[in-house]
């Protein structure tokens, strides 16, 4: 029986932005209908970089939304994509006549909605361009709709959002992300499944003695349950296929991300990222930037991600460039 | 019988639809359930009627209106993957019916090849996957043979109507490779795809408001 803070589930996503508007006055302004969350202070001038996807991963996307970051967040409800309409909304809200950069999670509808909401906003004369993130190794298969994007969205955001505020046009930023996200790779390891709000049984039950490995955000199960051990066990299964799929070697460098799903303490996810480290040292990879904590989460989901971005010059520059948002701050 | 369909026609065509989905919501659901997730004819039925509402106020000045409102509806109530289909099919038709006092066959026939274009390029469906695009696809065939034959606006949409409703039927026995269905594979063999099965309504709905 698992237990929330929920008044009428319908009503979780709605009550949450009002919350979290009123949270942080300085950094944002809620549009309550259609949903969307801007900046308090509006760029001018500037690409306006835009991203979404179904709430329930907080605090992305809504907690990037500020200086250096994101112009607009656009949250659907638990785990669905927000509409084409509420996309368009936000997009016009924020645009300067630069054009709009869309940052998408490749999922069905995510990447359906905002496909749409672009030819809607052509229509007007608005501009955007779409950056795709599909980092997830777990669902890197040939058929089917691709690899999931998880946490590399974090970067992803980061990073364009960065050189967006350096004045960068729509067709360098939409090639920036494509870049980042191409050089990123995430695995996730569940150790207890989340539960929907207002439901008292989580969506799927872990034996004590097995992890979920390579699970999704979602809910859903992994193709694979292994053997739950020591975090210096679980973590080099990690951080090998991640290492292997990016063709990383002595003298590479990567940004890491360990990132908690959501019911994840951050002394136990510094201990992953040590471990990572380590893992990666022994492999002579240099991890030149890291993120530790809880920034793309599957509700109350129990568990970790470990994300590899490979890193030069350029993205560490724009890593490094200040940010001033809910979530992330520098 | 009428060789155009007026904005009151139109907005008949719109309820029409409505009411046919709303009555076969439990079974547009279940056939959901046996393919995907089990929500297409409560959603279906939910944007209908707030679509209803929105005809109703918007107060149409062209033919295409009630389906420019239909289309906004629909793109703004879900964020699946069926809805918003739906949606920008609808489009398609307010594009089509745009500043126009009325449609012609013609200009549905022209209205149904861009939706299909539109749905196929965006659900990167084709013809046989078992989609909404197993219908419409007959339907335009139909509308634009009924064209080129010089048929009636009654004769093409009862043409239409019936291709919709044949190819909605074929898709029992087709193995999905689009969508959710796609998840489920020969589970979903024997029963339509609902998706499939709206667009028959669709053009049933047109065929009763036109009298054929």
């Amino acid at each position: 029986m698992r237990r929330q803070f929920v008044n009428d589930p319908g009503d979780v996503v709605a009550e949450a932005l009002e919350g979290f508007a009123a949270a942080w006055p300085g950094h944002v302004r809620l549009n309550a209908d259609p949903a969307y969350v801007v900046r308090a202070r509006p760029a001018s001038g500037k690409v306006a970089v835009v991203s979404g996807g179904g709430s329930g991963h907080e605090p992305l996307h809504v907690g990037f939304v500020g200086t250096g970051m994101l112009d607009a967040a656009v949250p659907g409800a638990v785990f669905t994509s927000p509409t084409a309409v509420q996309i368009r909304a936000a997009s016009r809200a924020v645009d300067t006549g630069r054009g709009v950069l869309h940052v998408v999670k490749n999922y069905t509808g995510d990447v359906l909605n905002f496909r749409i909401a672009g030819e809607l906003l052509a229509d007007e004369g608005v501009e955007s361009g779409i950056v795709l993130v599909d980092d997830d190794l777990a669902t890197d298969t040939d058929d089917g709709p691709g690899r999931r994007g998880t946490a590399a969205a974090v970067v992803v955001e980061k990073v364009c959002g960065a050189a967006a505020e350096r004045g960068a046009d729509l067709a360098e930023l939409t090639a920036l992300g494509r870049r980042v996200a191409a050089g990123s790779r995430t695995l996730s390891v569940a150790l207890a499944a989340g539960a929907h709000p207002g439901q008292s049984r989580p969506s799927f039950e872990l034996p004590g003695d097995e992890v979920e490995f390579g699970v999704g955000i979602h809910g859903e199960r992994a193709r694979q349950r292994r053997a739950f051990g020591p975090s210096r066990e679980i973590v080099p299964q990690m951080v090998s296929p991640l290492a292997e799929a990016l063709g990383l070697g002595r003298g590479s460098r990567v940004l890491a991300v360990v990132n908690g799903l959501g019911a994840t303490s951050d002394l136990e996810l510094y201990g992953v990222f040590r471990e990572a480290r380590r893992v990666l040292k022994d492999a002579g990879v240099d991890v030149v930037r890291s993120l530790v904590g809880t920034y793309v989460t599957s509700l109350d989901m129990a568990g970790c991600s470990l994300t590899l971005v490979r890193a030069d010059d350029e993205v560490l520059e724009l890593w490094d460039a200040p940010v001033a948002t809910p979530a992330l701050t520098w | 019988m009428a060789e155009q369909l007026d904005i009151a026609d139109v907005e008949r065509w719109v309820l029409a639809f409505a009411d046919a989905v709303e009555e076969e919501a439990g079974y547009l659901t279940d056939l959901d359930r046996r393919s995907g997730d089990g929500d297409f004819g409560s959603n279906m039925a939910a944007a209908l009627r707030r679509s209803r509402e929105a005809v109703a106020a918007a107060g149409s000045t062209a033919a295409g209106d009630p389906f420019q409102v239909l289309g906004e509806t629909f793109l703004g109530h879900s964020g699946g993957t069926s809805g918003p289909l739906f949606g920008m099919w609808f489009r398609e038709f307010g594009k089509a019916g745009a500043g126009a006092e009325a449609f012609t066959l013609e200009m549905l026939a022209g209205a149904t090849a861009n939706g299909w274009a539109t749905v196929a390029r965006l659900g990167s469906a084709r013809v046989g996957d078992r989609t909404m695009v197993d219908a419409i696809a007959p339907a335009s065939e139909a509308l634009a043979e009924a064209v080129e034959g010089g048929l009636s606006l009654s004769e093409g949409l009862r043409s239409a109507a019936e291709a919709a409703r044949v190819g909605a039927d074929g898709t029992s026995g087709l193995l999905g490779r689009r969508g959710r269905t796609s998840y489920v594979g020969e589970a979903a063999l024997g029963s339509p795809d609902p998706g499939a099965v709206a667009v028959a309504l669709f053009y049933g709905a047109a065929r009763e408001v036109a009298g054929a």
